[in-house]
């Protein structure tokens, strides 16, 4: 690990004014001088490996403002402060009650001990967990652009389907992000150039060409709240994740559905997939397909079949389409049969 | 090649780090040099050490520190408490799990100087000083909780965390809450056995 | 599930473990909890291709690390000798002896520094260029060379056949012709390996996880060209070892002599991801089998051949057909290893290592044979349960298969079984029932114990054998409580240093067996003492025979009732102790057994060894698994495993080591393998986030049963060993169970969604 400067400001500004002078607004954020700190359950895990190289790290967890640490829930929908911990979130009885998804995709992801460590907007923020981006040995556009990519011809059996490019096949592998990508969630972030509010479905990049520009934000931008708008039929939504034991362990396939229903009859519906894309991943014609359909296996299916339709598979991963289908098929079914 | 010592240049003298060296009372500054790198006006330099407060089984330790000694390091190689494990050293195992203000967490990948004023519970702070086990310690030696023991501490940690959190209800919460504690002897039917034994007596506790 | 079954029939007392309480308490000290004052920290640089040579090491910006104290690289270690492969050299690659890479993770640097943060920095900071040659990965990769195991490795005795095969199979009514594999696997303890090494004038300590610390001590000073009388391992704890501490890595010299040139202790703890380099592993085999029966099911041939994966410079071969050859009645047995070098680490022990991958393949074809004959499996094993071995037509010293079968098939309700593929559902999950039959050589070596008995009645026990979770401290305490008339609590158990007497390699499931012999010989002798003592003129039980007598209590006890203290024939000895150090040698042993146990190469006994008999120890295993009907993910709810093995010293320990053996082998029937990305030759998923072991949550009903069994011809312990037992034939079991529930046979492990999807 590279050594660093430890900072522990105290108010949000000050941890902005600190980022700023020591970045650029060319820096992204994962590559910059300065970086800021939460739970470290990712960034201090990348720093040994000599993956992330800050040499001055800004700690967030001194900052005094109390709505940083607390979960609003009101009619309007609920505000989940940036510092709130995995954990607590996930076993809030309102969340609980009023989206599951979101309780669900807390629940299922990490171990306890990491939920318990691990901020909300630092975990949207977690980076691919790539066997070949983690470890520095190997060539990866996303560690170092335009070195190739070695996962492409590579062992690539975690690797996404959708949303990939010749650059970058890295799956994104969080879990919580399916949920608030399906309810439409917005990121609030404050910078140098002010506060601003980020569709959650634009916070992410696509890898395209450039693999290591992973999110919207710059280098002194710090998630402040997390808000979700109220969804009264987000109380019939679960998340399905499928993996190779039963705990602990990222998704091979993973989906987060909310069902507007009249009786069987898909008025409307919120799907998101996990495990198989690169960024967290609102599959909108798989919703659209739903629409006005009696909800049943043929419907589901075909759902899953458009969600899919343009995925891409690699030497290893191919089975993650078929994968992905059935998780996302059960999931619409489970969900439909949801007692709420 | 070996060259002069750069301990002192880095403020890191050689400690003498057996527990017992340590005194509640005097608190020391475990890198004595530590006081001569003031920090420059501009702010806190690179390489420059940082002291941090902890506390450590109600015990008051103030440490010079790299900023990259994890939680874990110092707990192990500054003040010698290393009944507190390192399996991976990457979050994926559960070894190194403490409690940070009653809350289990991996001290592997929090970096010590984070914890400044917090209160950590390991391993050697669990049985009173009078030699009285925990319960959770008591339940892992009647179910047999372990093989080699190299991930036990971690895994009592976690057990009280998991209880003290709500989720050793049922046997099957217990499985899911306590995965995070990789045991790879394998004895999981005991140790949820002996999380359901200490149940009750930890909440009390 | 009760953890210390009530002991039945040759079965000891389930005693907590004499270290339980320092291992809840944090006070067990593995080697690198050690305290070391003054130590610096090693931290590796490791090559990151598979072939080729080193032409240049870029160490200035590793150099200019505040607080770097030292770079150990090429060069630095031509005054010492070269490693050794054997049974306690885990390769013969010398890696920084020369420039050549031999494998992916190799060795290239040891950085020493002040703290731990700054030897790591420095080590990733060190750069290598390369002339990178074309590696070969394994199986099917260009540039693999295929060797017969038989004649050019030392490890393998012979390719065992009887009768004519291909005549017998030519004939059968039924066959079966598949192909197996199974992944290469690392052991992944969850203490990480380490080496500490500090130097007191000429005589060297080394602080590391060893099974074998006689074996190191002996092949560490070779290398170091110094007196093995020099040389100490000490390793009072280890974490896990499952055969990856069984052979010393060339890392232990590397830090020994760094710790020579700075004169002072350096501790290097390997990161998990170097680990999978710089250590030894299972590899990857392949399988074919075939087997011929006739109508009713009686086996008339049988063939198995074997490829296995090797470095280039070292044949290691686990060899298993000379188990699988025995298993059952064949009327006829052909048997081939052969073994294919590519560019990999050598690889090395680990847990039940024959038999983990060939009894795979075995019970995989036995379920495949009996679903063609349209037989229950159980009644397919019954049939060919065997009188005498085939290969020698010698008897089993013992054997209680069928015995382990039908109390195993009655926990486990297999008589509820619905035999029809797919027949079993519960809501939307497909449930598949499976069994499959474990089988483990029973081998005993040469060891030696000093035992000592005072006045007041405390036993202090040595032996340089290695706890490493077994419990064999705590039985070999049981051993010297039970022959000494003391409490368990008054015995204490020093193991894990080669300065104690010496003890075989704790691997092979040998060290229960080899350890309470000794233990026994020692104790034996101290109660022969006592009694001459207590029956010599003037003594308290004077003109009494010895055979007569029990010890216990503290007290001689004769059958008449008539007893003496312990504590009073001392004193009319005059002596405030008896000690005695015992050395123990196994029927058959040669002359040259002893001497070899302190060269640290002791002799193994046993398995299918002895003119008299075979020794195996025995069990059957039943897993039922549930299989989503959409996702396909599959889980083992419950497991049955019932296991003979001999005197069972501590149900309790006993008991544990077989349920993390059956554990173990789910984790190698769904989750465990070690994935090589074939264009370079190298491991891919490298730590415990992608080489996924089983968690807690994977496991819920599971029952061990232990079958009582006496066999007095194993060893005078009675012991047969079960440490590697329980890991055997449950992936098969897990097959058969999937193929129950699916209608899929899985040939290749490990079993995962993509091969049901398939």
């Amino acid at each position: 690990m590279r050594p660093f400067v430890y900072e522990q400001p105290s108010d949000i500004s000050d941890a902005v004014a600190i980022a700023s002078r020591f970045t650029t607004n060319d820096d992204q954020p994962t590559r910059a001088n300065a970086q800021f700190i939460a739970g470290g359950t990712n960034l201090a895990d990348y720093m040994k490996l000599g993956v992330a190289e800050p040499n001055r790290l800004v700690d967030l967890n001194r900052l005094k403002d109390p709505g940083l640490r607390q979960i609003r829930v009101s009619e309007d929908g609920v505000r989940f402060g940036a510092l709130v911990r995995m954990g607590e979130a996930a076993d809030h009885a309102e969340i609980k009650r009023r989206y599951p998804v979101i309780a669900d995709s807390l629940r299922l992801a990490a171990s306890g001990q990491i939920r318990n460590m691990a901020s909300l907007s630092g975990n949207i923020l977690q980076r691919t967990r790539c066997e070949y981006f983690r470890e520095t040995s190997w060539s990866c556009n996303k560690r170092v652009p335009g070195s190739g990519c070695a996962a492409i011809e590579g062992f690539n059996r975690q690797h996404a389907v959708l949303g990939g490019s010749d650059a970058c096949i890295a799956t994104y592998h969080g879990d919580f992000a399916q949920a608030l990508i399906a309810l439409d969630a917005v990121v609030h972030a404050e910078g140098s150039r002010g506060a601003r509010k980020i569709l959650f479905s634009k916070l992410h990049r696509q890898p395209g060409e450039t693999p290591h520009i992973e999110t919207d934000l710059v280098a002194d931008e710090i998630i402040t709240a997390i808000e979700v708008p109220a969804l009264p039929w987000a109380r019939r939504s679960l998340y399905l994740k499928i993996r190779d034991r039963e705990s602990y362990a990222f998704a091979l396939a993973s989906a987060a559905v909310a069902l507007d229903l009249d009786s069987d009859n898909v008025r409307d519906a919120r799907i998101a997939l996990g495990g198989v894309a690169t960024v967290p991943w609102r599959a909108r014609a798989a919703e659209q397909s739903l629409q006005g359909k009696k909800l049943d296996e043929a419907t589901a299916t075909a759902a899953a079949d458009a969600a899919f339709a343009e995925a891409q598979p690699r030497q290893h991963n191919a089975f993650k389409i078929e994968l992905g289908k059935r998780t996302l098929m059960r999931a619409l079914l489970e969900t439909r049969d949801m007692k709420v | 090649m070996s060259q002069p010592s750069l301990s002192s240049a880095l403020g890191l003298s050689r400690r003498n780090f057996m527990a017992g060296t340590v005194s509640a009372a005097a608190a020391p500054l475990l890198a004595s040099s530590a006081k001569a790198e003031a920090p420059a006006p501009s702010g806190p330099k690179l390489r420059a050490p940082v002291v941090a407060s902890l506390r450590i089984n109600q015990q008051a330790y103030e440490l010079s520190l790299d900023t990259r000694t994890s939680l874990l390091d110092a707990l192990r190689d500054h003040i010698g408490l290393t009944g507190t494990k390192k399996g991976c050293d990457h979050g994926q195992c559960g070894a190194c799990t403490v409690l940070v203000d009653g809350k289990r967490v991996l001290s592997c990948l929090t970096f010590a100087v984070m914890n400044e004023g917090k209160d950590i519970t390991t391993v050697e702070g669990l049985a009173t000083s009078d030699g009285k086990l925990h319960p959770m310690q008591q339940a892992f030696i009647d179910h047999d909780a372990f093989q080699c023991g190299y991930c036990t501490p971690g895994q009592i940690l976690s057990a009280i965390g998991c209880v003290n959190e709500g989720h050793a209800e049922s046997e099957g919460d217990i499985r899911e809450y306590m995965s995070g504690n990789i045991c790879r002897c394998a004895a999981y039917p005991n140790i949820v056995a002996a999380v359901l034994q200490a149940r009750d007596q930890t909440k009390g506790a | 599930m009760d953890a210390t079954p009530t002991p039945k029939e040759n079965q000891g007392e389930p005693l907590p473990r004499i270290d339980a309480r320092l291992k809840v308490t944090g006070q067990a000290h593995y080697p690198a909890d050690l305290p070391s004052p003054n130590v610096a920290y090693g931290a590796l640089a490791t090559s990151s291709i598979a072939r080729g040579k080193v032409t240049k090491l870029d160490l200035d910006k590793a150099r200019a690390v505040p607080g770097l104290l030292d770079i150990v690289t090429y060069g630095d270690m031509d005054k010492v000798e070269k490693p050794k492969f054997g049974n306690s050299g885990a390769t013969s690659i010398g890696p920084l002896h020369d420039r050549t890479i031999f494998h992916d993770g190799q060795i290239i640097a040891l950085a020493v520094a002040e703290t731990f943060e700054a030897g790591e920095e420095a080590a990733q900071l060190i750069r290598a260029e390369y002339d990178v040659e074309a590696p070969t990965a394994s199986f099917d990769s260009p540039g693999t060379v295929t060797i017969p195991a038989a004649g050019k490795s030392p490890l393998f005795k012979e390719d065992v056949k009887a009768g004519d095969f291909y005549a017998a199979y030519a004939a059968a009514a039924v066959k079966v012709d598949e192909r197996y594999s199974t992944p290469a696997q690392h052991h992944n303890p969850i203490e990480l390996f380490s080496t500490t090494a500090f130097w007191q004038g000429d005589e060297l300590t080394i602080h590391e996880p060893s099974q074998n610390v006689t074996g190191w001590k002996v092949e560490l000073a070779r290398q170091l060209k110094i007196d093995p009388a020099k040389v100490r391992i000490f390793s009072p704890f280890i974490g896990g070892a499952f055969g990856s501490k069984g052979p010393m890595t060339p890392r232990t010299a590397i830090v020994a002599i760094a710790a020579r040139r700075l004169g002072r202790p350096v501790r290097c703890v390997v990161s998990r991801m170097q680990a999978f380099g710089t250590q030894t592993y299972r590899a990857e085999t392949r399988h074919r089998i075939r087997i011929g029966a006739d109508k009713d099911g009686r086996i008339t041939a049988f063939a198995h051949e074997g490829w296995e994966v090797t470095s280039r410079p070292d044949p290691y071969v686990v060899g298993g057909t000379s188990a699988t050859g025995r298993m059952y009645d064949y009327a006829s047995v052909l048997t081939h290893v052969s073994l294919v070098q590519a560019d990999r680490n050598t690889p090395g022990y680990m847990r039940s290592p024959p038999e983990t991958p060939y009894v795979y393949a075995l019970e995989n074809a036995m379920d495949e044979m009996a679903v063609t004959l349209g037989m229950d499996p159980v009644e397919f094993r019954r049939i060919n349960e065997p009188v005498t071995e085939p290969i020698g037509k010698k008897p089993f010293s013992s054997r209680s298969l069928i015995q382990c079968y039908d109390q195993a098939a009655e926990a486990f309700g297999w008589a509820k079984r619905e035999a029809k593929v797919g027949a079993m559902r519960e809501g939307d999950w497909l449930v598949g029932m499976g069994c499959a039959t474990a089988i483990y050589p029973t081998a005993v070596a040469p060891c030696a114990a000093r035992v000592r008995l005072t006045i007041d009645g405390d036993v202090r026990l040595q032996c340089g054998s290695h706890e490493i979770g077994t419990g064999v401290r705590t039985v070999a305490g049981q051993m010297a409580s039970e022959r000494l008339g003391v409490g368990i609590d008054r015995v204490s158990v020093e193991m894990g240093d080669s300065n104690l007497p010496p003890a075989p390699v704790s691997g092979g499931s040998i060290s229960t067996a080899s350890v309470c012999s000794a233990v026994l010989k020692a104790c034996d002798a101290i109660r022969s003492k006592l009694f001459a003592a207590a029956t010599a003129e003037g003594g308290p039980l004077a003109g009494s025979h010895n055979e007569e007598f029990d010890l216990t209590d503290g007290k001689i006890v004769a059958k008449g009732g008539a007893s003496a203290k312990v504590e009073d024939i001392l004193k009319t000895m005059q002596v405030g102790a008896i000690e005695e150090y015992a050395e123990f040698a196994p029927k058959g042993a040669t002359p040259e057994a002893l001497k070899k146990l302190y060269a640290g190469t002791p002799e193994f006994h046993g398995g299918e060894q002895d003119a008299d008999s075979v020794k195996y120890a025995f069990g059957a295993e039943f897993v039922e698994v549930r299989i989503n009907r959409y996702t396909l993910e599959i889980r083992v709810p419950r497991i049955v495993g019932a296991f003979a093995a001999g005197r069972i010293m501590n149900t309790r320990t006993a008991r544990s080591q077989l349920m993390g053996g059956m554990i173990w082998g789910i984790g190698q029937a769904l989750h465990e393998a070690t994935e090589i990305d074939r264009r370079y030759a190298r491991y891919v998923n490298r730590d415990l986030q992608d080489y996924l072991v089983p968690v807690n949550a994977d496991i819920k009903d599971l029952q061990v049963i232990l079958i009582p069994e006496v066999d007095h011809a194993v060893n005078p312990a009675g012991v047969k060993g079960l440490g590697e037992l329980g890991n055997v034939g449950t992936a098969a079991a897990v097959a058969s169970a999937v193929y129950h529930a699916t209608g899929k046979r899985i040939r290749d492990l490990p079993i995962r969604i993509e091969q049901l999807l398939a």
